[in-house]
């Protein structure tokens, strides 16, 4: 029987670790070769070679998507290696401290912004004509239930994530016509950056856990990087536009 | 205060709040006690596919309306503070469905509502509501009809000053004081989504 992502080729950027990690190595257990877009190679190399003990391809490039020059090349140096360029995921993100909207500095903003929303502007406008290409091409762009709620604790992180969805759903309806879906998954996973933050203040897992009706956290690999495989598969070939909430059900606003 | 008053939504708006009784400036200052932003970057009208968006296009468009509301609220903080400040920020309900050509301003709108659900969520301490009202966009000039929203229930887009104005007005007012962080979808009924 064929995996549902056999000949597909994937990239995951922020894929590391967390998430990105649990994404690049779910795809590739579907099928898929991936490349592993990661910040330095010491980080991503070793992620290559667990999709590559999976059987498929899988490649490091390092990748810093706060730059669009690296992320033109990473796009290239894919196509020129793997072939093709079927699904991208946008999944790097760089993890905020507390502000205060009438007080935080553009810094942070900046941060922010250009990580999620630049970086999902230029790996979408990059990947575009080999999504097109391919014939059923997919973009994934990772957000987060604050992108819908708000935060009082990051409220500049909620928009950026609430600005990817909008994008999600534009680019959905202006790329249909192209057979590409697009589409964003808002996980609550454990990730290296909530771990720091376990550690920080204690009973915080507990807490998190015990609000959660599922009581317990997100997997990156089978809870958050099922999802996208999905979304990556042809099942999901008719979705498009949508976020997916993967977060145990805390949040049910959509 | 009241942005964009040069533009066909924030002239009516102005007109509409200064009819119930406000005093409309265009500055910020003491004695503020409400904020209405309904200035649009006029880049973010003009239809251009993602493929075509280059990075000054979306610099414009997306930093330049999430700094400028980001900007508005940081200077207008200290004067809404402890006096029912009120802040209402217009942003078109055409973003809620997603518009083919139009990313960079759906995703700028998002941005500025998801702003709006931020702010109030720190500021009710400091008795200031944030919220959105969301007109057709068609108010703006953009032909919403070969877009993704259902034409209005209601049989019309609607006029800024006596459709959306007295909204607007009643967000302004004390009488709104337990209202926060949401929008209110004006758009005579064509968005009635999630």
């Amino acid at each position: 029987m064929t995996a549902p992502l056999d000949g597909r080729v994937a990239v995951v950027t922020g894929a590391g670790q967390g998430v990105g990690r649990g994404i690049a190595l779910a795809l590739a257990s579907a099928g898929a070769d991936v490349v592993i877009a990661a910040r330095r190679a010491e980080t991503g190399e070793p992620v290559a070679a667990e999709v590559r003990a999976r059987g498929t391809r899988g490649i490091c490039i390092e990748t810093d998507v706060t730059r669009r020059a690296d992320i033109e090349a990473m796009v290239e140096r894919t196509v020129a290696e793997l072939g093709r360029l079927d699904v991208m995921v946008h999944n790097a993100i760089k993890p905020p401290s507390p502000h205060r909207v009438e007080s935080v500095d553009l810094a942070q903003w900046e941060e922010l912004s250009t990580v999620g929303v630049w970086g999902s502007l230029w790996c979408a406008r990059t990947a575009y004509p080999h999504l097109r290409a391919g014939g059923h091409g997919r973009l994934i762009l990772l957000t987060s239930p604050s992108g819908i709620e708000g935060s009082a604790g990051l409220p500049l992180y909620g928009p950026v994530k609430a600005a990817q969805r909008a994008m999600a759903k534009s680019l959905a309806r202006e790329w249909g016509p192209d057979g590409i879906t697009v589409n964003c998954v808002a996980p609550v996973a454990v990730t290296p950056a909530l771990d720091k933050a376990f550690a920080e203040q204690p009973g915080l897992r507990a807490r998190v856990e015990a609000r959660t009706p599922l009581r317990r956290l997100g997997d990156p690999e089978r809870d958050i990087g099922g999802v996208a495989v999905f979304l990556a598969s042809d099942a999901a070939g008719f979705v498009t536009g949508q976020t997916i909430v993967c977060d145990g059900g805390s949040f049910t606003g959509l | 205060m009241v942005t964009g008053q040069d533009q066909p939504v924030g002239a009516g708006l102005a007109r509409a709040v200064a009819a119930e009784g406000a005093t409309v400036t265009t500055d910020v200052g003491p004695g503020i006690d409400a904020l209405v932003h309904a200035a649009v970057e006029p880049l973010a009208l003009e239809a251009c596919r993602l493929a075509d968006v280059d990075d000054e296009r979306w610099w414009t468009v997306w930093e330049g309306t999430m700094r400028t509301t980001l900007a508005l609220l940081q200077a207008v903080h200290p004067h809404l503070r402890g006096r029912a400040g009120r802040v209402v920020l217009v942003t078109p309900t055409l973003s809620m469905a997603g518009a083919p050509d139009l990313v960079p301003w759906t995703t700028a709108l998002e941005g500025q509502r998801l702003l709006a659900r931020s702010a109030a969520r720190q500021w009710g301490a400091d008795g200031i509501t944030v919220n959105c009202v969301a007109p057709s966009a068609e108010l703006l000039g953009v032909d919403v009809g070969e877009l993704a929203l259902a034409p209005p229930a209601l049989g019309r887009a609607g006029d800024p000053e006596t459709d959306l104005g007295p909204i607007v007005a009643w967000l302004c007012s004390t009488k709104s004081h337990f209202l926060t962080g949401v929008t209110l979808c004006a758009d005579g009924g064509s968005w009635m989504g999630l």
